[in-house]
């Protein structure tokens, strides 16, 4: 270990010395973290681009494919246009060249824990292994197992091994998956790991179905993508990725070859190379020079870098071809389009959160608090680590900041599990007194209506303001319209007890309404970004919905024979949509209030809401029209359809306008360069 | 059938309707396009012929021996220390210092020595004037040499050096160029726009290099290096480079041109993000090259024409095995001109950009050939030229302060204040109470509808952070307790949202609206006035300001933003840009104290600071070493002030380049809490609240001001990094900076200097304050 740690400083000297002093310049890119929505923000610098290694002594690269670093610190570079693996100090001095003679088309190199050195050699067609003098020790070549297949080539691209020398090997065009091969007798097959799969949508299944033979011949075949790289950690764990594979590009594969992430948004598109720094962090390296750090379980932390693109910065690539970590977390990048070895620096906000997150990861949530919160001074809005402080604050048991922290990290289990226990703690100290207002609330409540009663006669004050205002009237006519449809459509259509101002009203509060759940419901079932406000289109929503429904229903009604007129079931809809209106309210308090535990109470409530108008609708729909079952059915399929031609004919006259517009500029964009020239 | 005619005649009068619309379209068109053209605003270029202030040196007009030869080249000007000959030709010079004997070349004479170079390299390497040529609208542009183009060149010796016209008869264009020699041992290069002419339709200049090869050197058979205006500066060595690298250093001097949308890639992340920074730009026209072994050098200074020249440095292995550096002058580009929305374009090419080219070549020898010797000489040319003004240089930590921003809320905008008047009181007493006195504020955010609430041109104050009578007494209070408290704001961009962008903002050569995207949520993108509006803005604003007793305004993006665009359908040049900022600059320098962003070399003059200055170069793949060389030139001269702290992310790093360059710190604060800002445009702002900052501002201030008080009002005289690594500034008032980057204590001369860390020595007696409150972590 100390000798580890000698090496360490002694690497760091060194570069230093090349470094020099340009350390400190803005770095060529942006790097960018993912807060609780998963959305994208900037951060500090993570790494900065220290330096570039353009040449292992006097030979420069030709065609690098891959690189590792050894416990000795060096690195290794398979360079399958040398046909060599160079082995390079971190400040590009040569310190010996593995393989000369032997390789022929060296495209994966990997230093295992006991200094022995694997290489895939794509065109000699085998896995060499030399130990650290360049010594070749084995070579292993197509696996005769009969389960390995006959006909199958063996064309290894990348390699890994365990600390039993199993090797895992990446072949190319080989589907099934990784080649597993013990170094025992020889090389013996185990056989095929960490398989990717390959899954077909709902479109490509209707597709199969209906297509002959011949048709499904000439589709693109289906099948399972080889992984791009693979990088083996000290725990024995398989990291693989994979290109064109957009849910499960990174895997994490336990001994079984299970994988142990979930899918998660932020992958590289175009994964190169992956490896783990000390702290089981990620690190992915995108074929386009972006880097990606993820913690253990696969959330991404920092995401930077980019395509260099002739800008000729060091810090930005082209071509990526592998990533390795060393002890003192640099991170070097493999670049085979530009030839070089990008290293970058991890700076000291990186070393805070590493160490948080070494802390954390060991469930030392109190002694995490430091660096994070020093992570926190110096940004923030860096999520992970306010989600993190919320839970050190929870072991804690002050609740009230870990509520703060998980809600400003958006971390909506962390957020259920204290205010749980923030929501305990108040009826604790409050349940008396609560019992005792609501008990004192109800008691005014019943001598308030008692005097009401008194006053305005027997059915109260509402009664007899709905009798001299009609409009009150028609409103309180909602509530019974609500509990008695059949009723209620009967006093719409027959008796007149419906107005359209009603109407009106009752179609505003239920935009009201809806509003005010979608922006002042609780943290946990809010769907919309705090802060977020778009009241224009919520509201224009509604009411082309609403209206688009009624119209297309009259329509298709007035020629079924149906009685209604448009007046008439604008109206009964309207009050279709009372249940929204009187239960909702509750529920956005209730959702205040609730936690995860209970918040099976608000689906509850909005089923109820959903089916109450959804029977009302049905109800009003047969009794204003006079239809039987069976016509109300026809009507409501007619009404689907023409719904669906509406709003194909809205999308055709969209098309067309915008083809108008499209033309109309071009002819002015014409005429200014007429003029122009 | 009915039915049919029907339609026939709904269709014949659907086309008859069309035919109007279009009608009226072209029609309203022409008189609007009508219109502009005839308007008043085009500059013509005798407005913008600012007489060349030369610096007053004489001209070596001696008689000399023209018949003396130096390989192929003969005599043609000398005086005491330089001779220059000419090989005609070629329009080749040499250029002799005497009491040495080095030579530096402008071309490469021996045909062996070239290597396998094809012929147009060849033409490049051997001539001293090389033209681009751009025939129709190609993209590419050939390079014209002189000898083996056909090109005619007819010398005539005049006082001090020669006179040459140049004549491309194939190709129907010329110019003349005159190159003279000084006595204070500069040499200038001229090419008169006058001169100038393009007989035929097709083929024009498209850009002029003045001595490409002036010092060049092969593979690495000099030691020295190119030093190239990147950022604060930064060295390519002179050294065999084993051809590791395919392209050199290219860069527009002042930043590049939004007008003519030069291609770059824009590779978003996930199709949203731009992940990319911009490199440091070029602030001075200036490029040098050094030959260290030779101990001479020069300082290529570009007195006209900057804003139009590129600078290329070259490494060897790139393109051929020779080192040289040069600036490229742009005389016409094209663009490319959309017809049609679906991606239809033609490339076009722009009329000739009028200005003279004007380059001095200020030789060095001795102890000033090195890149220190560059800069002094650069500070000496700028102070006697007036285009740099002494200004009292006394310690000040920067601290500045976001007011408000906005946010989306309902319907409307919401404001988001997180610094008000009251704030800063309370943030300034609490640091005089720590001692910390000298500040500089710059106040961002501080008008009506936020930060981003542009233009500004009245003393409209948000009610948010306190209101104008509340913002005018704090300035009141700053004035008494010495304090420089300036308003903030953008002098170019306009917001669409917010004001009325209809009229004067700025179109890029192809007439399209120039709009600059945010890639934020509230304000998506902005817009440029054009130059014009922009100085009539700064006027308003002024008065206004005036009016209420402000007498102190920072302008960010005006100082260092210059584009070529159209107004009606005549091309105004990035000369006009420069022309009309320095006048808006140099207008409200005179009646307020200016403070400008990272200004650019010819507004300098007109700056009481700079602040935003920058600290390193870009750290391309291809440069050697960052060497502080503006800080050379402006210490002492002006203050500057560095990027905020804040976003550093290696603090001590950071704090120690500040001591190497004499740039004081800033701060960007605020008193609340950011994350109220992250549905604002300032989400970037991610780190920024006074608790934080203030045991570091605190750290910060007396550290440097105790440095700074050893340097006070002197210049530097020397900067060297010694083989060990420790870099040494020495002041000319003998105070001596020894700063170690590296993580292990080092030595140089016989001080130590511990990790990370700085020793100040004055008079050879080291001082106490030795990077005492460096923090450890």
């Amino acid at each position: 270990m100390r000798q580890k740690v000698k090496m360490v400083i002694l690497m760091v000297l060194c570069l230093s010395m090349i470094a020099g002093s340009t350390a400190i310049a803005e770095t060529p890119y942006r790097t960018y973290t993912v807060d609780g929505y998963g959305y994208v923000l900037e951060t500090q610098s993570a790494y900065n681009p220290a330096s570039a290694i353009t040449k292992v002594g006097e030979t420069s690269f030709v065609t690098p494919m891959d690189m590792a670093i050894g416990n000795d610190g060096n690195l290794y570079i398979a360079d399958a246009g040398a046909h060599v693996v160079m082995v390079s100090t971190v400040g590009g001095d040569e310190v010996r060249m593995i393989g000369e003679g032997t390789l022929q088309s060296p495209t994966g190199v990997f230093v295992s824990d006991d200094d022995k050195v694997y290489v895939a050699d794509k065109d000699a067609k085998k896995v060499f292994v030399y130990d650290l003098e360049g010594t070749l020790l084995n070579e292993y070549g197509k696996p005769d197992s009969p389960i390995y297949g006959n006909s199958m080539d063996f064309k290894p691209i990348k390699v890994v091994a365990n600390n039993t020398g199993t090797m895992y090997v990446i072949c190319e065009g080989n589907m099934n998956g990784i080649v597993q091969i013990s170094p025992v007798d020889g090389g013996s097959f185990l056989g095929y790991f960490g398989t990717n799969y390959t899954s077909l949508s709902p479109f490509q299944i209707l597709q199969r179905l209906i297509l002959t033979d011949a048709q499904r011949a000439q589709m693109l075949s289906n099948i399972p993508s080889t992984p791009t790289n693979l990088h083996i950690d000290e725990d024995g764990l398989i990291y693989t990725v994979t290109q064109g594979d957009k849910d499960m590009a990174l895997k994490k594969l336990n001994i079984a070859g299970k994988n142990l992430l979930d899918s998660d948004p932020y992958w590289a598109d175009l994964p190169a190379a992956v490896t783990t720094g000390q702290y089981h962090n990620m690190l992915v390296a995108d074929s386009d020079g972006y880097i990606y750090e993820y913690n253990e379980e696969g959330e991404l932390l920092f995401m930077f870098g980019g395509r260099d693109d002739g800008r000729q910065r060091i810090g930005l690539c082209n071509k990526v071809e592998a990533v390795a970590v060393d002890a003192s977390d640099r991170i070097y990048l493999l670049d085979s389009d530009k030839r070089q070895v990008h290293i970058f620096e991890p700076t000291e906000f990186t070393n805070l959160l590493h160490e948080a997150l070494y802390l954390f990861s060991k469930g030392r949530y109190t002694e995490s608090k430091e660096p994070l919160e020093k992570v926190l001074q110096m940004n923030s809005m860096f999520d992970y680590a306010n989600q993190a402080m919320g839970h050190a604050y929870l072991q804690e048991e002050n609740y009230t900041e870990a509520l703060r922290y998980f809600k400003l990290a958006k971390s909506a289990d962390g957020y259920s599990d204290a205010f749980w226990e923030v929501r305990n703690i108040w009826i604790r100290n409050y349940l008396v007194a609560a019992v005792a207002a609501i008990v004192a609330a109800s008691v005014a409540l019943s001598l308030y209506k008692k005097r009401q009663r008194i006053k305005y006669g027997e059915n109260g004050a509402p009664a007899y303001f709905s009798q001299r205002v009609p409009l009150l009237g028609t409103l309180r006519y909602s509530l019974h319209f609500m509990r008695h449809p059949f009723d209620g459509c009967y006093g719409v259509k027959r008796e007149g007890r419906a107005s359209i101002a009603c109407a009106n009203i009752l179609l505003a509060a239920y935009i009201l309404v809806s509003i005010i759940e979608k922006y002042f419901s609780g943290f946990l079932v809010k769907t919309v970004r705090e802060g977020r406000y778009d009241i224009i289109s919520d509201i224009g929503t509604v009411l082309v919905i609403f209206f688009g429904l009624t119209l297309c229903n009259y329509l298709v009604v007035t020629i079924n024979e149906g009685e209604a007129f448009l007046k008439e079931l604008y109206c009964a809809y309207a009050y279709c949509l009372t249940p929204f209106i009187v239960i909702k309210p509750f529920v956005v308090i209730l959702s205040n209030v609730l936690t995860y535990n209970e918040v099976f109470l608000i689906s509850f409530a909005n089923i109820i809401v959903l089916v109450w108008m959804l029977v009302l609708l049905l109800i009003s729909v047969k009794e204003m029209n006079n239809f039987s079952v069976k016509e109300t059915a026809k009507a409501l399929a007619l009404t689907a359809f023409t719904v669906l031609i509406l709003s194909l004919l809205i999308c055709i006259i969209y098309v067309l306008f915008s083809q108008v517009i499209d033309f109309i500029s071009s002819v002015l964009r014409e005429v200014v360069y007429r003029i122009g020239s | 059938m009915e039915a049919k005619v029907d339609m026939k005649k709904t269709g014949k009068g659907l086309i008859k309707f069309g035919i109007a619309v279009l009608a009226i379209i072209v029609i309203v068109a022409v008189a609007v396009a009508a219109s502009k053209s005839g308007g008043k605003d085009s500059l013509n270029v005798s407005e913008l012929q600012t007489a060349v202030n030369a610096p007053e040196a004489a001209l070596s007009d001696g008689a000399v021996d023209t018949s003396r030869q130096l390989d192929g080249h003969h005599l043609v000007a000398a005086n005491d220390t330089y001779e220059l000959y000419l090989y005609e030709p070629a329009l080749s010079i040499i250029v002799k210092n005497i009491k040495t004997g080095a030579v530096m070349e402008s071309t490469v004479r021996d045909e062996e020595r070239l290597g396998n170079v094809n012929e147009t390299w060849k033409g490049f390497l051997q001539s001293g004037i090389v033209v681009e040529l751009q025939e129709e609208t190609n993209t590419m542009q050939k390079k014209l040499g002189l000898e083996g183009s056909g090109a005619q060149v007819n010398v005539e010796l005049i006082p001090g050096g020669f006179r040459a016209k140049v004549d491309y008869p194939t190709q129907e264009l010329g110019f003349e160029t005159e190159v003279k020699l000084y006595d204070d041992g500069s040499i200038t290069a001229c090419i008169p726009e006058r001169s100038i002419y393009e007989h035929a339709d097709n083929k024009k200049i498209g850009n002029i290099y003045v001595f490409p090869l002036l010092g060049n050197s092969r593979l690495g058979e000099k030691d020295g290096y190119m030093f190239v205006p990147d950022g604060n500066g930064a060295l390519i060595y002179l050294d065999d480079k084993e051809g590791r690298f395919d392209s050199g250093y290219v860069q527009k001097v002042y930043g590049s041109d939004i007008g003519v949308g030069e291609s770059y890639v824009l590779s978003l992340l996930w199709g949203r993000y731009e992940t990319h920074n911009d490199a440091e730009m070029i602030l001075a026209p200036v490029y040098g090259m050094v030959h260290t072994g030779d101990e001479m050098g020069y300082l290529a200074v570009i007195e006209s024409g900057d804003e139009e020249a590129s600078i290329y440095a070259t490494p060897n292995g790139a393109y051929s095995d020779y080192n040289w550096i040069t600036a490229a002058f742009r005389k016409c580009t094209t663009y490319i001109q959309p017809t049609s929305n679906s991606g239809g374009s033609v490339t076009k090419v722009t009329d000739r950009i009028k200005y003279d080219i004007n380059v001095r070549y200020m030789f060095v020898d001795g102890e000033d050939a090195d890149y220190t010797g560059l800069a002094k000489r650069y500070r000496e040319y700028l102070l006697e030229k007036d285009e740099l003004v002494r200004v009292e240089d006394s310690f000040k930590v920067r601290l500045d302060f976001l007011g408000l921003d906005v946010e989306n809320w309902m319907l409307w905008k919401k404001d988001v204040p997180v610094t008000t008047v009251d704030n800063i009181r309370e943030m300034y007493a609490d640091l005089e109470k720590e001692g910390v006195t000298d500040i500089l504020s710059l106040y961002k955010g501080w008008q009506d509808g936020g930060i981003y609430d542009l233009p500004v041109t009245t003393y409209d104050v948000a009610g948010g952070i306190g209101g104008a009578g509340d913002l005018s007494k704090l300035m009141d209070e700053c004035e008494q307790k010495n304090i420089d408290f300036y308003l903030f704001t953008d002098g170019v961009r306009a917001n669409t949202e917010t004001g009325n962008t209809t009229f004067d903002t700025v179109k890029k050569m192809d007439k399209r609206l120039y709009t600059q995207n945010t890639y934020q949520n509230v304000y998506r993108e902005f817009v440029y006035w054009t130059p014009q509006k922009t100085l009539e803005n700064l006027n308003t604003l002024q008065k206004n300001l005036a009016k209420k007793g402000v007498n102190k305004i920072a302008l960010s993006v005006i100082g260092n933003t210059l584009f070529t665009y159209t107004m009606g359908d005549t091309m105004q040049t990035r000369g006009v840009s420069k022309y009309l900022y320095e006048e808006a600059l140099r207008q409200t320098s005179e009646n307020m104290d200016l403070m400008l962003e990272a200004p650019v070399e010819c507004y300098w003059q007109y700056a009481k600071a700079i602040v935003d200055m920058p600290i390193d170069d870009s750290d391309y793949i291809y440069t050697d070493q960052s060497v502080p060389f503006l800080s050379i030139v402006l210490k002492g001269i002006l203050p500057m002030y560095g990027d905020y702290v804040n976003f550093e992310a290696n603090e001590r790093e950071y704090f120690l380049k500040l001591v190497e360059t004499g740039i004081y710190p800033s701060f960007y604060l605020t008193y609340e809490n950011p994350s109220e800002l992250i549905y604002t445009n300032s989400s970037h702002v991610y780190t920024s609240q006074y608790t934080v900052y203030r045991e570091q501002i605190l750290r910060y201030y007396n550290e440097l001001r105790q440095i700074s008080e050893l340097t006070k009002n002197s210049m530097i005289d020397e900067h060297e990094i010694t083989d060990t690594g420790v870099i040494i500034v020495t002041y000319d008032n003998g105070v001596k900076l020894y700063i170690n980057y590296s993580d292990a204590e080092l030595k140089a001369d016989d001080v130590t200097v511990p990790a990370l860390s700085y020793v100040a020595r004055v008079n050879n007696e080291l001082t106490g304050i030795a990077g005492m409150g460096v923090d450890e972590g």
